[in-house]
């Protein structure tokens, strides 16, 4: 019962941070229209600018993971403006091989300042906590806490709020959207940001019971298309909802099948329910 | 209040409009007839500042609107009802006419007021609030779409074929409809290939063809005149 019930424990970690990466790429998708491969490079260099606030400057786990999403929610809104606005009018290939630049370019980044190596990082969250059998590593607790709270926020920002309420007005109808008056650069500055930010929290809560390297991103973020697939392009609760799913389907397949298949049961999920349901588990488009 | 100069607009190498004057007073309703392809869309999205023109100039209320963005222009009080409407259609119907409140976002107390005197004009609104506006009829989208231009406040409302996949019966409501926005304060520049019921609420009418503007008048002379009588109304 115990092994099960860490398995669920396990599930809801990884589904939590494939979640967070896969909201930002929906939200993202509502104003590209195109997947953005970049994502997983901003998810990279979130973890690494989380290990050198915390190792180089040395300002507590909090404070390193704030700083990091303001840094990559920067990063991001600057990759907007500078490389995806220009291209607003070129054919979506353009988009694809632009986002694949960028990709590239981080990652090189990355590796000129801080080399190819693994790093580990630590975080003040070590303890274990014990429920009757059940053991619970701190972090992972975390994650899934903050994972879920900063989903709810985001709930409440998308449709409580009129500014919230403008990205996924501009991802339903961007004519419509002009229409009513909505700045579409502003729109798509925020939603870059936020996207950003959401990378930079889900790695820094990750990275501590995993690795910090420069190609941390690839295995995530191709897990992150995965998701978005599922739960139908743009869509937000397909984006939570996929996460978890991809998440359990790992543990659960890591723990009864074998640890050495993990990384391939999201691919094999996907290829099972698209060719059960091609059009993927929700309703596409941007809610 | 808005005046159209010489206004010309290109899609690449075709001439879509052609050297536009436009004159619409403070309170009128002004009906724009044209046929298939006329240049009708094309003239409200170059005042929309969705495309811009390649010549001539546009001005509203003693402003130049040319150069503006979009926003700028809904801000300033002319705002779209777009062909094909254009509604968020996951959003319900009462966040659809939130977010036609969005220039005014600060003044929430006024949005909330405003959204409710759309449910006096459209009570059918009121009961599917909640609903996707996906989900409504055609015809409740048509009041969707006019309820979310009209919650800017907008001076200029632009209707372009708001009649268009409607049957009869909600046509002939819908004119109504228009009319009264129309008594009650709004200017309306109404797009039309209906033209007979739309010259019965119009106190002036231009007729397009082919971008160019080649016909102006009043509702008598438009309704006695042969040519509009043969081509538009069929009779
Ligand atoms: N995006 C575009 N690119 C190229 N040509 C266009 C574009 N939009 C419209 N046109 C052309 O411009 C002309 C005017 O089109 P417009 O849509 O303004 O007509 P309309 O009067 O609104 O017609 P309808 O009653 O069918 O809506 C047409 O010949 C059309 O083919
Ligand atoms: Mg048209």
């Amino acid at each position: 019962m115990n092994l099960f019930l860490q398995q669920i424990i396990n599930g809801l970690t990884l589904g939590s941070i494939y979640g967070l990466v896969a909201l930002g790429l929906t939200l993202v998708y509502g104003i590209l229209h195109i997947p953005n491969f970049a994502h997983g490079a901003l998810y990279m260099v979130g973890a690494f600018m989380s290990y050198f606030l915390m190792v180089d400057v040395g300002v507590h786990y909090w404070i390193a993971m704030a700083g990091s999403a303001l840094i990559v929610a920067a990063l991001a809104i600057i990759c907007e403006r500078l490389v995806f606005h220009p291209l607003r009018h070129s054919p979506p290939i353009h988009d694809k091989i632009a986002a694949i630049g960028i990709l590239l370019f981080l990652e090189a980044l990355v590796q000129m300042f801080w080399g190819a190596d693994f790093r580990r990082m630590s975080s003040p969250f070590t303890g274990i906590l014990n429920f009757d059998g059940l053991i619970i590593p701190e972090q992972r607790l975390l994650i899934i806490v903050g994972a879920l709270t900063l989903v709810a926020l985001l709930q409440v920002f998308l449709r409580k709020t009129m500014t919230g309420a403008t990205i996924l007005a501009l991802a339903q109808n961007r004519e419509g959207a002009f229409l009513v008056g909505i700045d579409a650069n502003r729109v798509a500055m925020m939603t870059f940001g936020i996207s950003g930010a959401l990378a930079a929290i889900a790695a820094t809560l990750y990275a501590p019971i995993n690795l910090v390297y420069p190609a941390m991103g690839h295995l995530v973020i191709m897990k992150a298309f995965v998701i978005i697939i599922l739960g139908g392009m743009g869509s937000v609760p397909g984006a939570i909802a996929g996460g978890m799913i991809i998440g359990f389907a790992e543990a659960f397949g890591g723990f009864y099948i074998s640890t050495a298949y993990k990384d391939i049961i999201a691919f094999g999920l996907l290829v099972v329910i698209l060719s059960v349901r091609p059009q993927g588990l929700f309703a596409k488009g941007a809610h | 209040m808005l005046r159209l100069n010489q206004l010309d607009v290109c899609y690449g190498s075709f001439k879509a409009l052609n050297n536009i004057d436009m004159t619409i007073g403070a309170g009128e309703l002004v009906v724009l007839l044209g046929a298939n392809g006329a240049g009708k869309t094309t003239l409200f999205n170059a005042i929309s500042g969705l495309i811009k023109p390649t010549a001539g100039d546009m001005e509203f209320e003693g402003q130049r609107l040319s150069g503006r963005k979009p926003s700028a222009i809904v801000s300033a009080g002319i705002v779209q009802c777009a062909e094909g409407r254009k509604l968020f259609p996951q959003m319900s119907v009462a966040q659809n006419l939130m977010l036609g409140g969005y220039v005014h976002r600060r003044d929430k107390v006024g949005n909330r007021q405003r959204q409710q005197e759309m449910y006096q004009l459209f009570p059918i609104l009121a009961e599917k609030k909640d609903q996707p506006a996906g989900s409504l009829s055609g015809g409740q989208q048509q009041m969707v779409a006019i309820g979310r231009a009209m919650m800017s406040r907008p001076r200029l409302l632009m209707l372009d074929e708001p009649s268009l996949g409607l049957a009869p019966l909600i046509v002939r409501q819908m004119f109504e409809t228009i009319k009264q926005i129309n008594r009650l304060g709004t200017t309306v520049l109404l797009a039309e290939q209906n033209a007979f019921a739309a010259l019965k609420i119009a106190s002036r009418a231009y007729v397009m063809e082919n971008g160019r503007l080649v016909m102006e008048g009043d509702r008598e002379t438009m309704l006695g005149n042969e040519r509009i009588r043969k081509a538009y109304i069929g009779a």
